[in-house]
């Protein structure tokens, strides 16, 4: 069973980690917070939201907010809409968790985003992980010198160290199948979680 | 319990030469330290080794046995000896599990016949136990044809016999030594965790490479593995690493986790270092046994021969090694020790007037030196004025050297005498720059596990 991305989310906030702001709504006016934002249906059945055509960005204005709801709504009735801020692009890194019949629960690391399964630039570790794990991750990498930076975009190793150990952790006290944070972006004072899956039994 | 090996009994044994029971009496006569027995249906001796009619009538209870029997019978002798109070055997023969669901309840039977009656069973289909150090050795290799290994620092278990002995060989042929072989043969009873188990205390051996195609218990495995890890090194090469991975995934993480990609980040996680070919598998526990971890990536390469510590140069930097370039003050006094023709910066060439002293000297120098981790020496010993007293004196060096050293060389059958001369005398050695290469990665890798064990 899929867990809705609302859900994880206030999961995820339990554990101190860090998503857009957002809450669902039926129409602008439910939303309080800032734009541009992203319209998402949350659901317990579709996996791949994105390739769904079930996710909507760059919404700039309650107006078109309003319109893209009416939208969403027509093509999935069924369905709770999800709206939130959306953050400004960063490095993309995919963190995964899998709970093994053999190994147990391990975690992954790749390099994220659209692309991640075509590059296919990941590592996995056993849980919990401890600090020298997560710092190994991290250099296991192939491509591992983008968190030094690349082009425009800035991210800090420390924050994604930390950010591993408290994913580990929530891995460890909680029952799942499957976990995806996929994308979380990295800046150079925070990160986000943009996109969260989890799988049950 | 292997390492307490007094007496041991061979059933199985037999007259004629090329038959298995024949190749292992054999075997076991060469080189075994303690009582040797055959309990045999006919034969009064066989190879001037007494024989005794039945089990019951020997003067002791042996410590260990190895059956070379047909499946039933096989089985019916294992509990015979569980029952008397025999704690180790070696089944030979194959045609059990590997023949289908039959043989398959044969080996359950196995495995509870240890646990009701306490024996441990290497096997069945193991094509040998080697313990130089005490002599035994019940490999179905004939002598005439392989060459077996003396008393050395690494503990080698393979899930795949063959594999096992021709690597055995070929190593044991250089001179290196093992402190053990075990091949697992069909592990019904022990299995390559058991193995670990029972050897894991065993302070002869320093590193443990393991060949491995499946994993039993891999929660098990990886505990122990840390433990090992620790203190000794432990190699593995897994085979059958592209079998399609885990169930039930939809998710980009399930996808992803195939034995592949996730093994090596999560052995590494638990000391374990994983090889890519059976050379490496062995080629990295030498390089722990007999040299120190690394602890940074900058190397000094000595060298007298240019070409060699060009190539050397290139192999480390795209290992993600640094050759960095020796200060002018350090260069100015190695370049005292050697020929004004040669370079001290690095890599450092004595050129082909180099002599022992020549190597020793720079080697005495770098030790020193805070921005150089470790060094990788080519002693070439086709140098005119290099000489083989230098295999002595580098041993004698190295013990109290605070640098990891690895030595490498090139050559042919004069160079390759001297090769077998530095195994023998544990030297880091290897028969090419990159393996020589190799080898500082191993130890690298070592250096980065062990960092979490510092304060």
């Amino acid at each position: 069973m899929i867990v809705p991305e609302f859900e994880i989310k206030d999961i995820l906030k339990k554990y101190g980690l860090k998503t857009p702001y957002g809450k669902i709504v039926e129409s602008a006016k439910e939303y309080d917070g800032k734009y541009p934002v992203v319209l998402k249906v949350s659901s317990k059945t579709i996996t791949h939201k994105t390739e769904a055509g079930a996710v909507i960005l760059d919404i700039k204005s309650p107006e078109e907010l309003d319109r893209k709801i009416a939208d969403l709504s027509q093509k999935f009735p069924c369905e709770d809409l999800y709206v939130e801020e959306m953050e400004p692009r960063g490095v993309e890194v995919i963190v995964g968790l899998v709970n093994d019949q053999s190994i147990g629960k391990v975690m992954m690391l790749g390099i994220g985003g659209f692309y991640a399964e075509l590059i296919k630039d990941v590592t996995f570790k056993k849980l919990p992980i401890d600090k020298y794990d997560a710092e190994d991750m991290l250099e296991e990498l192939k491509y591992s010198n983008i968190f030094n930076g690349y082009r425009n975009l800035r991210c800090n190793k420390e924050i994604l160290k930390d950010l591993l150990l408290k994913i580990s952790k929530l891995g460890m006290e909680m029952e799942f199948q499957q976990m995806d944070f996929n994308p979380i972006f990295l800046y150079e004072d925070r990160y986000v979680i943009i996109d969260s899956k989890m799988v049950i039994l | 319990m292997l390492f307490n090996i007094n007496s041991a009994l061979i059933i199985g044994a037999s007259r004629d030469e090329g038959k298995v029971g024949n190749v292992i009496l054999r075997n076991m006569k060469t080189s075994f330290k303690g009582n040797l027995y055959i309990v045999h249906p006919s034969a009064d001796e066989i190879l001037g080794i007494k024989c005794y009619k039945d089990i019951d009538l020997l003067p002791e209870i042996p410590d260990l046995a190895i059956i070379s029997l047909p499946p039933a019978k096989t089985i019916e002798t294992l509990e015979k000896l569980g029952k008397k109070g025999v704690k180790l055997a070696v089944a030979v023969s194959g045609g059990f599990g590997e023949k289908g669901e039959e043989g398959k309840l044969l080996e359950k039977r196995i495995s509870e016949i240890s646990k009701s009656t306490g024996i441990r069973v290497i096997g069945p289909n193991s094509v040998g136990l080697v313990i130089p150090g005490i002599g035994v050795n019940t490999a179905l290799t004939d002598p005439s044809k392989t060459v077996f290994p003396k008393e050395g620092r690494i503990s080698f278990i393979s899930q795949s016999g063959a594999l096992g002995l021709l690597n055995i060989d070929k190593y044991a042929s250089d001179g290196l030594g093992f402190s053990s072989f075990i091949s697992l043969g069909n592990s019904a009873d022990i299995k390559e965790v058991d193995a670990l188990d029972l050897l894991k205390d065993d302070e002869s051996t320093k590193s443990f490479s393991l060949y491995l195609e499946n994993i039993s218990d891999m929660e098990r495995f990886l505990n122990i593995s840390k433990e090992i890890s620790k203190n000794k090194g432990l190699v593995v090469l897994k085979g059958g690493l592209s079998e399609s991975g885990s169930r039930a995934t939809n998710l980009h993480t399930g996808s992803l986790f195939k034995p592949s990609y996730s093994l090596k980040g999560i052995f590494r996680q638990h000391g374990i270092i994983m090889a890519n070919n059976e050379e490496e598998l062995i080629d990295a526990s030498v390089a722990i046994s007999y040299s120190k971890p690394l602890k940074g990536e900058n190397i000094a390469i000595i060298t007298s021969a240019g070409g060699v510590g060009v190539i050397a140069s290139d192999i480390l930097e795209a290992n993600g090694f640094k050759v960095p370039k020796i200060r002018e003050e350090d260069a100015a006094k190695l370049q005292s020790y050697f020929s004004p023709l040669g370079s001290p910066y690095n890599p450092i060439d004595i050129t082909a007037e180099a002599t022992d002293d020549q190597y020793l000297n720079t080697m005495d120098y770098l030790d020193r030196l805070d921005y150089i981790d470790g060094v990788v020496v080519f002693t070439l010993f086709q140098t005119y004025n290099v000489t083989e007293n230098l295999v002595l004196k580098i041993k004698d060096k190295i013990k109290n050297y605070s640098k990891p050293y690895v030595f490498g060389y090139i050559g042919g059958n004069f160079s390759r005498e001297i090769y077998r001369n530095m195994l023998k005398n544990e030297l880091p050695v290897f028969p090419n720059i990159n393996r020589t290469v190799g080898a500082l990665k191993v130890l690298f890798e070592r250096g980065n596990y062990l960092r979490r064990f510092e304060k």
